[in-house]
């Protein structure tokens, strides 16, 4: 009778020497009790042994639904070819039958089969030879775990670990590319400082520097690709009357380096930037159509993993990368912080500050459903998403349309809009409606004072003009007299126009304007 | 990884601070006192790590990870760390005992368990806290159960793993000589186990049903403890087709019934003395049978042997 055994390690065949033994199923166990016994009553006839762990994760799987894997069947072709009359053991019953069907080998399973397999089990080691027992030991765990991961279903585009780990290197890349670009601008701005002034764009200014290197070298290169042409005009005339210092060809080349390193590095943030917004939209489409890529890779590589996110309350969403706001807020019994992260999402940011906290609530609230979605949910697409984000947009605009319309009333009447009126933090008294008897300030300051000055003398014209007309008529202290009680009487007249005036701030200061200059007037006649 | 979302007392902000690593540096054990009771402010918080006041530079005993604030412990208390009866088990003694396992993989926390970190003349070992309300095995351990049978270099089968907290703290007591197969139908919990087993080497992963041994039959040898804690109606047959399979002769079991979960309306004594009738007519003799209280409502702990070695008449 012959056995077949599945390892870890691949399939074995063992014969068995002794039949009579197997009859006393109750004393099976004594002849497996040692290694040396048990080679007596079986022996190793074939061991097959799988080639990589792909094909041991077939040969698993296939025993798993009970199937025949071609590797099985190509030992048993080989088997029946040989000895087509033993009848062979096997452990699950299931696949007796599929064997019979196929192969038409006769298969047994049977209590005596069962004592048979756990006796081979116990020494596996001492019966199969030529195979360690760490070498058993690894592919056993390798194989557990990638039957694992292929039952799970365990994609690798779906692992947010990627992405946590690309935002935190986007991050470093900008730190180190701002600490290269200004050594860059410091180092070159010693041989030709006026470059840094005439061009502000970081990359711009290090594909010049490489492009050209030494000053001089300035009016024969072309720049045309990298500037546009009136800058290029200028770098070149700043470029003959530069009053940085020569520096040696050594000097320049280490520079170059710089920007060289600098260039590359720039080029691979875009690239790795593109990297992001593809994973992102793979492992998460609906946060990544609610919120933008960058923000939902913040808020994942924050949480930790997309299946911590999605353990948050939506409230929790909303201050996530606040705490130290937050819990300062909490100690003190404060206003806590009404964003985090979230504040850097396209749809807070367009909206009035005023509005930021609400909006900043409602998508809080969409967004931790998408998270939810995404991360335990079974199909990826990004309809959900796009859905929630309609509801908010359309929730906005109607925060912002709500404070043009009346919320009770016609509907077609439009609320009044509030006069200006400028709100400093600081309050001021503003003591003009205390009395509607006209004040006078002794102190003036000294735009009023101009002010009245200029205003005097366009004063003084009219009443000059007037006194001609007059001139005809009268003559001497008359006529100044005259003149005072005639400008008096405007005075007065304009006065009673400006009074008739709704009182308002201004008419109340060229009120007393007037009275001023009326004093003044009287101070200068005296 | 960034931890859940608790704050902690005293402290401004998230920042990394000393020893600050993946595991998570325990909320407080006896829960979270509501802000404003005590002396206007957090300084008065037990257990917040110790940390009287803001701006104190590392104090007490920050590097080693895994101080703060456990269960009434404060942080940077000296603790001593004595072996429990059973090998592999640790107590933990300061102002509260607890029962912990040496971690096999060190500042690396599980399921958010505490840490204690104890120096050894010149060797640091970690700890990890133990949770009897959490844990069946803890909870009998605590029972004062006689033996479990799991000690170093011991090849367990671990049915019903759940999400790998458990299975953990076995892994802890067998060691690196020692093998745990875990057994877990769920897929959710499933993933858990996986990135529990992808840290520790001695811990196999295996996502089938208990139900149907012969499925998963490729990947386990014979093992010398089954521990059960499936929580079915028919789970004395799912621990006997089993240890049919894996179980040694002469090796034990070790299992946790509920018996909610077998019978809802009959009497949880009737219960128990049922499924060891059951077990016994199965080969499996029990030695011993233990209620989990105070930590689990009509639980009950059964420990046996498998195939007894015949005794030798003299």
């Amino acid at each position: 009778m012959l056995v077949l055994f599945e390892t870890a390690a691949g399939y074995a065949v063992f014969k068995v020497l002794d039949e009579k033994k197997l009859q006393e199923v109750d004393s099976l166990w004594r002849e497996f009790e040692t290694p040396e016994k048990a080679n007596k009553i079986v022996k190793l006839k074939h061991f097959e042994k799988f080639q990589d762990t792909t094909e041991a994760l077939a040969a698993s799987t296939a025993l798993v639904e009970g199937k025949l894997s071609k590797n099985l069947k190509k030992i048993l072709k080989k088997i029946v070819a040989k000895d087509a009359h033993e009848q062979l053991a096997i452990a699950d019953a299931k696949l007796g039958g599929v064997i019979k069907d196929k192969l038409n080998l006769s298969c047994i399973h049977s209590p005596m089969v069962t004592e048979l397999m756990r006796g081979i089990r116990s020494q596996i080691e001492g019966l199969i030879t030529g195979l360690p027992s760490r070498e058993m030991a690894a592919m056993c765990l390798g194989l557990a775990h990638s039957l694992s991961r292929y039952k799970l279903k365990f994609s690798p585009d779906k692992v947010d670990t990627m992405i946590v780990q690309a935002i935190s290197l986007l991050d470093d890349l900008d730190k180190e590319l701002n600490n290269y670009i200004m050594r860059c601008r410091e180092w070159y701005g010693w041989h030709f400082p006026e470059l840094g002034k005439i061009v502000t764009d970081n990359l711009t200014y290090c594909k010049c520097v490489r492009k050209v290197g030494d000053r001089r070298n300035f009016s024969t290169s072309d720049l045309s690709e990298v500037l546009p042409e009136e800058i290029e005009d200028d770098v070149k005339a700043a470029a003959e009357i530069s009053m940085g210092t020569e520096v040696s060809e050594e000097d320049i080349n280490n520079i170059l380096h710089l920007c060289d390193q600098v260039i590359e590095i720039s080029q691979y943030r875009t690239q790795l930037y593109d990297y992001l917004k593809n994973r992102m939209m793979a492992i998460a489409p609906n946060l990544t159509v609610m919120v933008g890529e960058l923000v939902g890779a913040r808020l994942i590589a924050h949480a930790g993993s997309l299946l911590n996110l999605a353990k948050h309350p939506a409230s929790t969403v909303q201050i996530l990368g606040a705490e130290k706001a937050l819990f300062r807020a909490l100690k003190t019994k404060r206003d806590t912080p009404k964003f985090g992260l979230i504040y850097h999402a396209s749809l807070v940011g367009q909206t009035a500050a005023k509005n930021k906290g609400k909006i900043s609530r409602m998508l809080a609230a969409k967004t931790a459903l998408t998270i939810r979605y995404d991360a335990l949910g079974e199909d990826s697409s990004a309809e959900m998403g796009a859905e929630n984000r309609l509801k908010v947009e359309t929730r906005l605009r109607h925060l912002e349309e709500k404070g043009i319309r009346r919320i009770s009333g016609t509907g077609k009447a439009l609320a009044r809009a509030d006069k200006y009126q400028h709100r400093s933090e600081v309050k001021v008294y503003d003591p003009s409606g205390d009395s509607t008897l006209p004040a006078v300030p002794k102190k003036r300051k000294i735009e009023e004072v101009e002010e009245e000055e200029t205003q005097v003398t366009v004063k003084a014209k009219k009443i000059k003009v007037e006194i001609k007309e007059e001139a005809d008529v009268e003559e001497g202290e008359l006529v100044k007299k005259k003149k005072k009680k005639k400008e008096k009487k405007q005075r007065a007249e304009e006065e009673a126009a400006l009074a008739e005036e709704p009182s308002t701030s201004t008419a109340v200061e060229s009120t007393e304007k007037k009275k001023k200059k009326k004093k003044i007037k009287v101070e200068q006649e005296d | 990884m960034r931890p859940g979302f608790s704050p902690r007392g005293g402290r401004g902000g998230f920042g990394d601070r000393g020893g600050g690593r993946g595991g998570f540096r325990g909320g407080r054990g006896g829960g979270f006192k509501s802000p404003g009771g005590s002396d206007g402010g957090f300084r008065g918080r037990g257990g917040g790590g110790g940390f009287r006041g803001r701006g104190g530079p590392g104090r007490g005993g920050r590097g080693g990870g895994g101080r703060g604030g456990r269960g009434g412990f404060k942080g940077g208390k000296k603790v001593t760390v004595e072996p429990h009866r059973h090998e592999g088990v640790f107590i933990c003694r300061g102002k509260e005992d607890a029962l912990v396992t040496k971690n096999l993989v060190p500042g690396e926390s599980v399921y958010g368990e505490k840490r204690i970190s104890v120096e050894d003349g010149e060797l640091k070992v970690e700890y990890r806290a133990w949770n009897p309300f959490r844990s069946k095995l803890a909870a009998a351990i605590l029972g004062g159960i006689d033996q479990i049978h799991i000690k170093p270099g011991a090849k367990v089968l671990y049915l019903g793993a759940a999400s790998g907290t458990t299975v953990s703290h076995v892994s802890d007591i067998v060691g690196l000589d020692g093998l745990v197969y875990a057994v877990e139908f769920s897929h959710r919990s499933g993933r858990d186990l996986i990135n529990v087993a992808k840290k520790r080497t001695n811990i196999i992963p295996v996502i089938e049903d208990a139900r149907h041994p012969h499925k998963y039959r490729m990947l386990i040898g014979m093992v010398d403890v089954i521990f059960a804690d499936v929580a079915q109606p028919d789970q004395s047959r799912i621990v006997a087709l089993n240890a049919h399979n894996f179980l040694k002769n002469g090796g034990h079991f070790v299992i946790s019934i509920k018996a909610n979960c077998i019978d809802s309306t009959a009497a949880p004594e009737a219960v128990f003395a049922s499924e060891v009738k059951k077990m016994q007519q199965e080969n499996m003799k029990p030695q011993e049978q233990l209620t989990l209280e105070p930590y689990e409502r009509d639980h009950a702990v059964v420990v046996g042997i498998y195939r007894p070695p015949p005794k030798q008449k003299k």
